[in-house]
């Protein structure tokens, strides 16, 4: 009887605990966004530790500058693998389990999909409504959701051409106004055994930041749920361009930009240009023996429509949900974000562009070397931070929505065209977003 | 992978019949040719196996601009080896070296304790008949052939909501569980552990624990190597379960840790010099010991297909 | 084995002591529990109860109101809806049927080449064979991520030595290719592998009666014949194992796409079943969809499994 006795309490025991965590922890994230309850700022002399998740570099540097002048709000640095590639799933596993850190790195695109998981703290709360006038409209409007505020801007990515001068020259070519006159480079370059550019079949990303130049606009908050419309006329004319442009075989497709292929491409010189953020600068400027040979150019622009430039990448300081102090974390990503000391400082760890158009930094005023002295950040890129498209909109599923794009476009190999990419993909992320429980429509076209 | 480090190409070889038997004597010298053919085939597979890591030793050695710029295979002329391998250990306050002994703490103190824990289950399923034995010998046999990666991500969310996941508890806890090492143990104490001796130890009135601490142990040594052998790679080589569960780096195994240099090239090319000669520096310590062990693991697993 | 040198003790006495022990019944009773115990319930926990959630929480899904679920959130019970969002996905049906391509092609090539190098290291002819087992075997101690760190720079154009050769043959090859990428894994597999399965072909090899060879060469067979008739059938069982264990093994394949996506674009977030679930979970946060996708890979496993299990029994006999 023994046996059974243990046996049988162990059946319970199992069950039991069984029963208990599944109902603990069937689906995590289940957070609704806004629901939390408003949180008390420290005590006077209450000493304060925040935790903060970055991928940029020696931030623990920069925090350190905060820490001797603020002792009682202490921040720790964490570094955390780049956003979709390890860092958001870090994030949302921490969230999931009723952890996390109090202050995060999370791109202007992955806004909406940490607000879908209940991850963020609505700033509006604590008083951020307050420092809108500080940052650029453009993306203070990439920030703010459903009348709140769900992060700090950080950093934007307007985007400038790069050009390899001496191969510029060899074909006897100016920097492009125009993509057409880009094209016609391309072809040139191809008969020099050159490349002006890669097109990333696996990152949708650059794809879409040229229809964002060109005026897309892909989604739209209505009052019955989200309108979609990834083929209006800006969107086509960009992908019926790179479909032309693919067929003449004038990029390269193997590889995307940055990676270690094109490293070893820039390297040999068989890269003659780069359309491409104000941080790719640095990227650049590691490239072997490229000193002194590269120049920057306004982004070449669209015939008949659109804008000047256009953006890639951009981040935010997102204090996440289950931050016990966000009164002080929001005092520090203002430091950080909009005060000359943070922002001159973050320039050292390798943040995009300044997002308060009142102060770029005081090391981007300056010429520079590497691009034989030319004086770029304020000619061309201050100029492209304010010519942007200020109507595109984020949407709760980027990520996945940037993935089953670069799955129709690696189709482009098999012959299927961008365009026709573009619809398929359509109806998929229509499909992902009504999995996710939300309410989506197609655009009257 | 997470949780059954009998890893994915592990052997049921292991608990094949096959009777001992004296090893063939080689005769020397047969025909000169045939040495010749076989030898050389041995030698290119054998370049095959050693070139990359050879690459790495080279690569290693030299700068991030050099990498691009000078022959894969040769050395350059500025051999950065040593300033390569300060900064790996200088990097972020000397986490790589932290890296490597979360590694050793994992993989050892895992596979000492899943040996135990393997070999006390086997030999009770071997030597005593009792309500259940057939069900749960069943459910572990079925253990082993469930992929580990299908239970990491449930068991990151019941980890979650225990409060275990990102501690050191969240790898080492499913490292402790090996259901192939306790068939094997099943398999070799069921045929090499005589029940006489059990009774005999009895009869000296020696309790049921003693018997398995002084008797059974003993006789299961070669057993338990080979699963100590084969837990340890397997935590060692561990990555799904340790990227699931942690998000503090203090916590990484050296296998996460460089992965996490390698996805940041991208963005920051002096990573070039810190992966390749972390790469380097990792595969040292196990490379050694697998030339050294594999006599052992070789023992181990004839022994144990014994029956 | 020292074990058979020691008497058996007689049954009837080992009773009678028993007897004179107390309570026998309840001793020889609580020991294998104790035994088993600590075992069992790390299994329970790590195993058994994570299986368990898997298969609940595949049933359910969420739901949401608002344009971000800011008007309410629940969870509700889903039927086989997860399960035929898995099996509608063309991208998951894909990377399910990449893998059996994969086996089909990865798994002979290997287990082909483990046997033939245990062959001809256990054959007279070698020299040296220590050093050459120890050179196969020594990739096995390299962590797959780490392998995979190593090949991906072998990979890359304008760092691979190997590409640069390739190229002065006039051969041009492109390993991170959409086409080729993913036999570029099927390489890393095979080079962190075959050491370790030749090992244990050599372990069965070893466990050769030396009489039977004897045999063979009084009737004159030479090596090839020997390794045909002979030892070819006799390892026979640990390959269909080894074959086994290695299916398994290519339908968890994680860390080296994984890995390898950083340098190649032909490798998509859903490139094998476990990198799809993977990032269903934690980067699109569909646990429950990920929860279907894990237990539909594990009963692809089990089936697999059994069937070879199966054909090897039926082999064997």
């Amino acid at each position: 009887m023994v046996g059974l006795t243990r046996r049988q309490l162990l059946g319970y025991g199992v069950a039991g605990l069984s029963a208990a965590l599944l109902a603990g922890c069937a689906s995590p994230a289940l957070t609704r966004p806004g629901a939390a309850t408003l949180k008390p700022a420290a005590r006077a002399g209450e000493r304060v530790t925040l935790t903060y998740w970055t991928w940029l570099k020696d931030m623990q540097q920069v925090a350190n500058m905060w820490n001797r002048d603020n002792p009682d709000i202490r921040v720790n640095v964490v570094p955390i693998p780049q956003g979709n590639s390890g860092g958001y799933q870090k994030m949302y596993a921490a969230l999931a389990a009723g952890g996390g850190p109090d202050l995060a790195h999370v791109e202007l695109r992955t806004i909406p999909e940490f607000l879908l998981a209940g991850g963020l703290t609505n700033l509006s709360d604590y008083g951020a409504d307050t420092l809108s006038s500080r940052y650029d409209p453009t993306l203070w409007g990439q920030v703010s959701y459903l009348d709140g505020v769900y992060g700090i801007p950080q950093d934007s990515g307007p985007m400038a051409l790069y050009y390899h001068r001496p191969l510029f020259d060899r074909v006897g070519a100016d920097a492009p106004t125009t993509w057409d006159q880009w094209a016609d480079i391309a072809v040139e370059l191809r008969k020099a055994k050159a490349w002006i550019d890669c097109f990333s079949l696996s990152d949708a990303g650059p794809f879409a930041a040229f229809a964002t130049q060109a005026g897309a606009r892909w989604f739209t908050r209505g009052a019955g749920g989200w309108e979609i419309n990834l083929l209006d006329e800006a969107t086509l004319e960009v992908a019926r361009f790179f479909d032309s442009a693919l067929d003449r075989d004038l990029l390269i497709t193997g590889y995307g930009a940055f990676s270690p292929p094109w490293s070893a491409a820039a390297a040999k010189d068989q890269i003659a240009s780069l359309t491409s953020a104000s941080w790719a600068d640095s990227i650049l400027a590691d490239v072997h023996g490229g000193a002194g040979k590269w120049r920057v150019a306004p982004m070449q622009r669209w015939a008949n429509r659109g804008f000047g430039s256009s953006a890639l990448g951009g981040s935010t300081v997102a204090v996440l949900a289950h931050s016990e102090h966000p009164h002080e974390a929001l005092r520090f990503a203002t430091w950080l974000t909009s005060s000359r000391e943070g922002i001159d400082a973050e320039i050292a760890s390798g943040i995009g562009w300044s997002p308060t158009p009142d102060y770029i930094g005081a090391a981007r005023t300056q010429p520079v070397p590497f691009f034989d002295g030319q004086n770029y950040n304020e000619e061309i890129m201050r100029p492209a931070a304010a010519d942007q498209n200020p109507d595109w909109e984020w949407w709760p599923l980027t990520f996945q929505s940037y993935n089953i794009l670069a799955d129709e476009f690696r189709k482009k190999a098999g012959g299927q065209s961008l365009v026709d990419g573009l619809r398929n993909a359509e109806n998929q992320i229509i499909m992902a977003m009504k999995n996710k429980g939300l309410t989506i429509t197609k655009a009257a076209r | 992978m997470t949780a059954t480090p009998l890893t994915r190409r592990a052997s049921g070889a292991a608990a094949r019949p096959a009777a001992p038997a004296p090893r063939r004597p080689r005769t020397p010298g047969t025909h000169p040719a045939r040495t010749i053919l076989v030898t050389g085939i041995l030698v290119v597979v054998a370049l095959y196996f050693l070139v990359p890591v050879y690459w790495v030793v080279v690569a290693a050695s030299k700068t991030s601009s050099d990498l691009f710029a000078t022959p894969g295979l040769l050395f350059s002329g500025h051999v950065a080896l040593w300033d390569n391998i300060t900064r790996v250990f200088g990097y972020g306050e000397g986490i790589f070296g932290r890296w490597l002994l979360n590694s050793v703490l994992y993989a050892g103190v895992g596979a000492i304790i899943a040996t135990y824990v393997a070999a006390a289950g086997g030999y009770a399923l071997a030597k005593y008949s009792f309500r259940g034995r057939d069900t749960i010998y069943a459910a572990i046999l079925g253990g082993v052939l469930v992929p580990g990666t299908a239970t990491a991500l449930p068991l990151f969310l019941l980890f979650s909501s225990i409060g275990l996941s990102n501690t050191y508890w969240a790898v080492l806890l499913p490292s402790l569980v090996s259901p192939f090492g306790l068939f094997l143990c099943q398999v070799y104490a069921r045929t090499t552990i005589d029940d006489g001796l059990i009774e005999a130890a009895r009869l000296d009135g020696a309790g049921e624990l003693r018997i398995f601490h002084t008797v059974g142990l003993r006789i299961l040594t070669p057993a338990l190597v080979t699963v100590f052998l084969f837990q340890l790679v397997g935590i060692w080589n561990n990555y799904f379960l340790p990227l699931v569960m942690l998000s503090d780096e203090k916590l990484y195994p050296v296998t996460l840790g460089l992965q996490n240099w390698n996805s940041q090239i991208t963005r920051l090319p002096e990573f070039y010099e810190l992966t390749t000669a972390g790469v380097l520096l990792s595969i040292i310590p196990l490379a050694i010991a697998m030339v050294v062990l594999q006599r052992f693991w070789r023992g181990g697993l004839t022994e144990g297909s014994i029956k | 084995m020292s074990t058979h040198t020691h008497t058996v003790t007689p049954a009837p006495a080992a009773r009678a002591a028993s007897r004179r022990r107390g309570n026998p019944q309840r001793s020889t009773q609580a020991a294998p529990w104790l035994l088993i115990g600590p075992f069992l319930a790390l299994f329970i926990l790590t195993f058994a109860l994570p299986i368990l959630m898997a298969i609940v929480s595949s049933f359910q899904r969420v739901e949401r109101r608002g344009l971000f679920g800011e008007e309410g959130v629940s969870t509700v019970f889903a039927g086989f809806n997860n399960y035929a969002q898995a099996l509608g996905d063309a991208n998951f049906i894909t990377s399910i049927g990449r893998m059996i391509l994969f086996g089909i092609v990865q798994v002979p090539v290997m287990i082909a080449l483990c046997t033939l190098l245990a062959l001809l290291l256990e054959s007279a002819s070698a020299r040296w064979p220590g050093v050459f087992r120890a050179a196969f075997f020594l990739p096995y101690g390299i962590p797959g991520v780490i392998a995979t760190i190593l090949w991906s720079f072998l990979y890359t154009p304008g760092l691979s030595p190997l590409i640069d050769a390739a190229k002065i043959v006039g051969i041009e090859v492109d390993p991170l290719g959409s086409g080729m990428v993913l036999w570029s894994i099927a390489n890393i597999v095979t080079w962190t592998y075959t050491g370790y399965n030749m090992l244990i072909v050599i372990a069965q090899l070893k466990s050769i009666p030396g009489d039977i060879y004897e045999a063979a060469k009084l009737d004159g067979a030479g090596p090839v014949r020997i390794a045909r008739s002979i030892q070819l059938p006799l390892i026979r069982p640990a390959l269909m194992l080894t074959t086994v264990f290695s299916i398994i093994g290519t339908l968890q394949l994680f860390a080296e796409p994984q890995v390898l996506a950083t340098s190649s674009t032909a490798i998509d977030s859903g490139y094998t079943p476990n990198l799809a679930a993977y990032t269903n979970a934690f980067a699109y946060n569909n646990y429950n969809v990920a929860a279907a996708q894990a237990v539909l890979i594990a009963l692809i496993a089990f089936a697999l499994s059994f069937t070879f299990l199966r054909l090897s029994n039926r082999g064997s006999k």
